[in-house]
Order: C-alpha cells, then sequence, then structure tokens
C-alpha cells in the first residue's frame, strides 16, 4: 500500500495510544531498523555466496529445522565441500540467504534517498508555501495537489518505465510520489508557527523576514516531517518491491526483495516456496519495524 | 444549495482532471522513452520507423498531438470532447472499451474485498476502543499496525501456496474462472451478476471460489488502516460530551456502544472513500498474483508496451471514478450527520 493514503489516515486519526511507557513495540521496531541497516552496509560482503552469481544448485530447497545443527556441524568441521545453502537456492541457482541479507543495501538505499530527495524538496516549498502566501505559492499549492490526485502506482510504474528501469529513476520516481506529502504536512506546520509569539518577537527584534523563516520557522516545524521519514522510508521500500514485481523495478540479477519474490511466483504453484518466502518475510518484518517506530516516534512528540 | 454544492465540486472535478489529462501527457512525452522503436523493433529501417511515427501522429508539433487528444480536431481523430480516449497503439482498439472490459473486475474485486474488511474491522476496532489500554486493544493495536504494512502481493503468493498447494482448498490463481469454463456473455461486466444473468448458477459459485483468495488477501490488507481509524474514531467519539451523558442517565452499555459507532462512522466514511480511490490502481498488485485481468494488469500491460493513449486514458478513468467517490461520500456524510450544511 502506498503512503499517500497512510499519511492521511494518520493526520486524521491522532494517535491515543494503548502501548504506554514500558514501550516493548518500540524497541522491536528500533531492533529491526538497526539490523537493516547493518545489513545494508555489510550485508553484501558478509554472505557465503556472492549475491549475484549463480551455483550449480538449481532450485535447492533449505533444510529442514531439525538438520539445521548437523548441517552447522558438517560445516564447521569442514566435512561439507560448499557452504550450506539456509534458505535453498533459486530456480536460476542463485543462494537465497546471500541474496535477502544482500539486499537491504539496494531496497533501503532507494527509499533511503528517495526520503530525503523528497523531505528536502517537501520542505523548502513547504516552508516557502506557508510562509509568503500569495498567488504564486497558492499555484504551487495547486500543482501538488493534482501531483497528489495521480495513481501512486501507476505513475511510478509510468515514471521508470519510460525513463529506463535504473536505482536513479527510481529514486526520483518516489521522491516525486512523497514530496507533496511534505509541502502539505511543513506548510500546515509553518503556519501554525507563524501565529505564534516568537514570530512577532524575532521580527520585532529587527530580523529580515529570510532569516526569520530560515532561523526561526523552519527548525520550529521540521518535526512532523522528520517522524513522517520512518513512515515514508518503510512504504518505499514497499513500492520498491512492488516495481520490480510487476517487471518495472530493477534489474535482475540485483539482489532486491520484490525482484526475488517475483522470481519466486511462477514457481510457488508448483510448491516451491522458499525462493518467495523468505525475501517477503524480510519485506514484512521490515515495513512493520519502519512502522513501528514512525508511530512511537509520533506519539513521544504529541506527548511533548 | 445541495445542487450548488454539487455543481460546485462537478466542476472543480473537471477542472481537476483537465490539470492532469495536461500533466499526464506532457510527463510521459518528456521521459526518454522511444514508444515508435518499441513498437517497430530497434533494428527496423529508417523509413519503417518514420512510417510509424506517422501513423501514431508523433511527427506532429507537441502542442497539435494535445489539441488531438482533447479532441479541437475532430476532422482528424476524435478526442476527450468527442467522447474518446483514443485508440490504443498495440491492440488498435479504442482505449475506451478496452478500459470497460478490466474496469468491472476491479470494481468488484475491491467493492467486495472493502465490504468484507468493513465487517471484520469495525467489531474488531470497536473491542480496542472499548478495553482501552487492556491486553485485547494492545493485540487489536499491533495487529492495524502489522496488516497496513504489509506487501500484499506476498501475502497473496502465500495464501496460494498454503490455500491451493497444500490444502486444494483455492482455485489455481490463474484469473476468473478456471480456463477450460467458457465465460457468460459479457452485460454488466462483472462477473458474478453476468453468470447470475445467464442463469448459470455453477459458473457463480466457481466465480466466487476464484474471487475468494484474491478478497482475502485484499480484506487482511485493508483491515489494518479501517480498524485503526474505527478504533480511532469510537475512542473519540466515546469520550465526547454525549457519550458521557448517555453513561450517566444509565444507558446499557451495548445502547451507549451503538451510539458512539453512529458518531465514528462519519469520519470513517470519508476516509474509506480515499482508500477506496486509491485501492483502483493499488489492486494491482494483487490482480497479477491471480492473473483477474483487471485495470491494474491492463496500466502495466500500456505501460511496459509504451501504449500512451492507453496510459492517459486508465489515469484519467481511474483518478475520475475517485473523485466521484469521493463526492457521493461527502453526500452521504452529509446525509448522515446534520451538522453538516452546505
Amino acid at each position: 500500500m502506498s503512503s499517500e493514503i497512510k499519511d492521511d489516515l494518520l493526520e486524521e486519526t491522532a494517535y491515543v495510544s494503548p502501548v504506554r511507557k514500558a514501550d516493548w513495540l518500540m524497541r522491536v521496531g528500533v531492533f529491526i531498523v538497526a539490523l537493516v541497516v547493518v545489513l545494508a552496509i555489510f550485508g553484501p560482503y558478509i554472505g557465503p555466496y556472492d549475491p549475484t552469481r549463480t551455483t550449480i544448485r538449481i532450485a535447492f530447497p533449505p533444510p529442514g529445522l531439525t538438520e539445521i545443527p548437523g548441517l552447522l556441524l558438517d560445516w564447521i568441521s569442514g566435512k561439507l565441500d560448499y557452504p550450506p545453502h539456509w534458505m535453498g537456492t533459486d530456480a536460476n541457482g542463485y543462494d537465497i540467504y546471500s541474496r535477502v541479507i544482500a539486499a537491504p543495501r539496494t531496497d533501503l538505499k532507494i527509499a533511503l534517498l528517495a526520503n530525503i530527495l523528497s523531505l528536502i524538496v517537501g520542505v523548502f516549498f513547504g516552508l516557502l508555501a506557508g510562509y509568503w502566501r500569495n498567488w504564486g505559492t497558492e499555484f504551487l499549492i495547486r500543482v501538488s495537489d493534482v501531483l497528489q490526485s495521480f495513481p501512486v502506482f501507476i505513475m511510478a510504474m509510468v515514471l521508470v518505465a519510460l525513463a529506463g528501469r535504473s536505482s536513479t529513476n527510481i529514486i526520483i520516481a518516489l521522491a516525486l510520489v512523497y514530496t507533496p506529502i511534505y509541502i502539505r504536512l511543513t506548510r500546515a506546520e509553518v503556519l501554525s508557527q507563524t501565529s505564534r509569539g516568537f514570530v512577532e518577537a524575532a521580527r520585532a527584534m529587527g530580523n529580515s523576514e529570510l532569516s526569520i523563516a530560515l532561523r526561526h520557522v523552519l527548525p520550529n516545524s521540521l518535526t512532523p516531517a522528520l517522524i513522517q521519514s520512518s513512515v515514508t522510508i518503510g512504504f518505499a521500500i514497499l513500492l520498491t518491491a512492488g516495481l520490480s514485481f510487476v517487471g518495472a523495478g530493477v534489474r535482475p540479477p540485483t539482489p532486491e526483495w520484490g525482484l526475488m519474490i517475483s522470481t519466486g511466483a511462477n514457481q510457488i504453484v508448483l510448491g516451491e516456496w522458499w525462493p518467495s518466502v523468505f525475501p517477503g518475510l524480510a519485506i514484512s518484518l521490515t515495513v512493520f519495524g519502519f512502522a513501528v517506530l514512525g508511530n512511537a516516534l509520533e506519539r513521544r512528540y504529541e506527548k511533548g | 444549495m445541495l445542487i450548488r454544492y454539487i455543481t460546485r465540486r462537478t466542476l472543480i472535478g473537471f477542472i481537476q482532471l483537465f490539470c492532469l489529462v495536461i500533466a499526464v501527457f506532457f510527463l510521459i512525452r518528456l521521459l526518454p522513452a522511444d514508444p515508435v522503436s518499441r513498437l517497430v523493433g530497434l533494428n527496423s529501417s529508417a523509413d519503417a520507423y518514420e512510417q510509424a511515427a506517422r501513423q501514431l501522429g508523433l511527427d506532429r508539433p507537441l502542442l497539435q498531438q494535445l489539441g488531438i487528444y482533447v479532441g479541437l480536431f475532430p476532422d482528424i481523430e476524435a478526442g476527450l470532447f468527442q467522447g474518446s480516449l483514443g485508440v490504443s497503439w498495440v491492440t488498435g482498439s479504442p482505449v475506451g472499451s478496452e478500459i470497460a472490459v478490466f474496469l468491472p473486475v476491479t470494481l468488484q474485486l475491491i467493492t467486495i474485498a472493502f465490504i468484507l474488511a468493513f465487517f471484520v474491522s469495525i467489531p474488531v476496532g470497536m473491542l480496542g476502543a472499548l478495553n482501552p489500554g487492556k491486553a485485547a486493544d494492545k493485540g487489536v493495536f499491533v495487529y492495524s499496525l502489522f496488516a497496513g504494512s504489509q506487501p500484499e502481493f506476498w501475502w497473496g503468493l502465500l495464501f496460494v501456496y498454503v490455500f491451493y498447494f497444500q490444502l486444494g482448498w483455492a482455485p489455481a490463481p490463474l484469473g476468473q474462472l478456471s480456463p477450460m469454463t467458457l465465460p457468460p456473455e459479457s452485460v454488466t461486466g462483472f462477473m458474478l451478476i453476468d453468470t447470475l444473468i445467464a442463469g448459470e448458477v455453477g459458473k457463480f459459485f466457481e466465480a466466487s471460489h476464484h474471487l475468494m483468495m484474491p478478497v482475502i488477501t485484499l480484506a487482511f490488507i485493508l483491515s489494518g488502516p479501517i480498524i485503526k481509524m474505527v478504533r480511532q474514531n469510537m475512542l473519540r467519539a466515546l469520550q465526547s460530551d454525549f457519550i458521557l451523558y448517555a453513561n450517566l442517565i444509565g444507558l446499557p452499555r451495548k445502547r451507549v456502544a451503538r451510539y458512539a459507532l453512529r458518531a465514528a462512522m462519519g469520519p470513517s466514511m470519508t476516509l474509506i472513500g480515499i482508500l477506496y480511490g486509491f485501492m483502483l490502481s493499488g489492486a494491482v498488485l494483487v490482480e497479477s498474483v491471480f492473473s483477474l485481468g483487471g485495470i491494474g494488469q491492463y496500466a502495466i500491460r500500456s505501460v511496459l508496451a509504451f501504449d500512451y493513449p492507453a496510459i492517459q486514458g486508465v489515469v484519467l478513468v481511474i483518478t475520475a471514478i475517485s473523485l466521484i467517490v469521493y463526492l457521493l461520500l461527502d453526500l452521504i456524510h452529509a446525509a448522515i450527520d446534520p451538522r453538516i450544511a452546505y
């Protein structure tokens, strides 16, 4: 699902949370996000196989739960002539485990950069439109509204497919999808900040409008956009994977979760579950982690 | 008053759609794609290339192309003003009639999924809201966060594995009917209705059986945000004065909950409308997992084939429907909530 809708929902429904002080849920979120970040840095190096090289073992099933200890023992004592495929191999012979832990490099990089790009552009225009209200910025808001009424997934697909299936184009497409959200969030916050006393005070002290906007209003208006980032990154990962799944994302053999699920999709009706299930599990947990973290941050912010 | 409101909203809607058409038209053409070589092949001669470009009207100036698409030159080709969405570059048939085939599939899928999700979410959301802070509420809260952030295509595949491959309860994910079944004559385009019109009860049940898994997948994902907002709006309603009063005068707990639910329905409807509009294109991944042949799959096909008229048509139709849904829901909202006046 896209974040656009989620944002609307989140915005409409300010949180009243049942999960109080002993915030185990937030710890879960932090743990998952930290793990994904670590894998994004070291993932491609720590897998037993090269994530972009095939092996000679095609559609090799993963070991059963009871076989794992024995296999581990054999591996450590050097009885095996190749490292075990903990999650099996797919129809092309790629080691799934190595690819699952190498994929955060692709997925998180795309999601993070898309988020940073849309955050910067969105906050800039949001500040502009919130602080200087004239027909020009009014027009800007209208444009952003039209942009937001696009069907998100189809728009992202059009941008990536027509501009070329590269990471850069996916990042730009996602950024375009998420920028209106940040414009709206920042503008709303700027509007509420400018009516406060400290802006009047700063003006009375003889600050220029530009310095009030940049040094007083901007720092005070950033929080909602920063909190939104956690949620946006999660949904950007979902969108990236979805694009790969329909063939409008990164090109094979890039290790990417959505692409891996798509590779396994044809085999799943034949009972080969492992090529799709493991990468899907990774997406499922990762996006949940980011959603939980975003939610926890939001609750903190609302408490003050 | 109401008539004036509807007219104004419709007018704004048309302006929005018009801006959208122009934006999409230029966006597609500004991107560095070459639809002509995609159609005639990369190794074609310059002659064949030019001829194809001429046939598609791509040799004309950009503004004239836009004019033709909008319908300012009906003598060259019918456009939007004449009620035509153009002709698909790949299949050669009118985009409008193609969309008319694909759209009902998606509408049927998401409408049933919404109804299911809605009826599951209301009791679950109420369960959370009526026991704030307790274990049930925590469970509901975590579930809604989880369901709302899941890759639906992966869950679809997982369900296929469990319910088709392992248990054999669901049919193979190969479309609306099994490949051997002759589809009924298309009257409305909605498979469930068409089978009934044709009087073929067996096919009706077959179609329902094939719809089961995709509907459950979508309803699962949708239940996340819907539960979250039912719970939220319920909590807010339960804190309002009239509920405090109802509790004070000793009305039964069940009746108070019913009052609160009614008050919570209004804001929930708006959000459901937004979700529905989003799902028109958001169901695309589930459609392709189960090969249903909905509007989303049509969009994928058009985008990957660089079929510009089809892409424009899909975006236009989906946005138009979302706008209509928003308008309808605002009217329903006004009917439910007497405080809203136009």
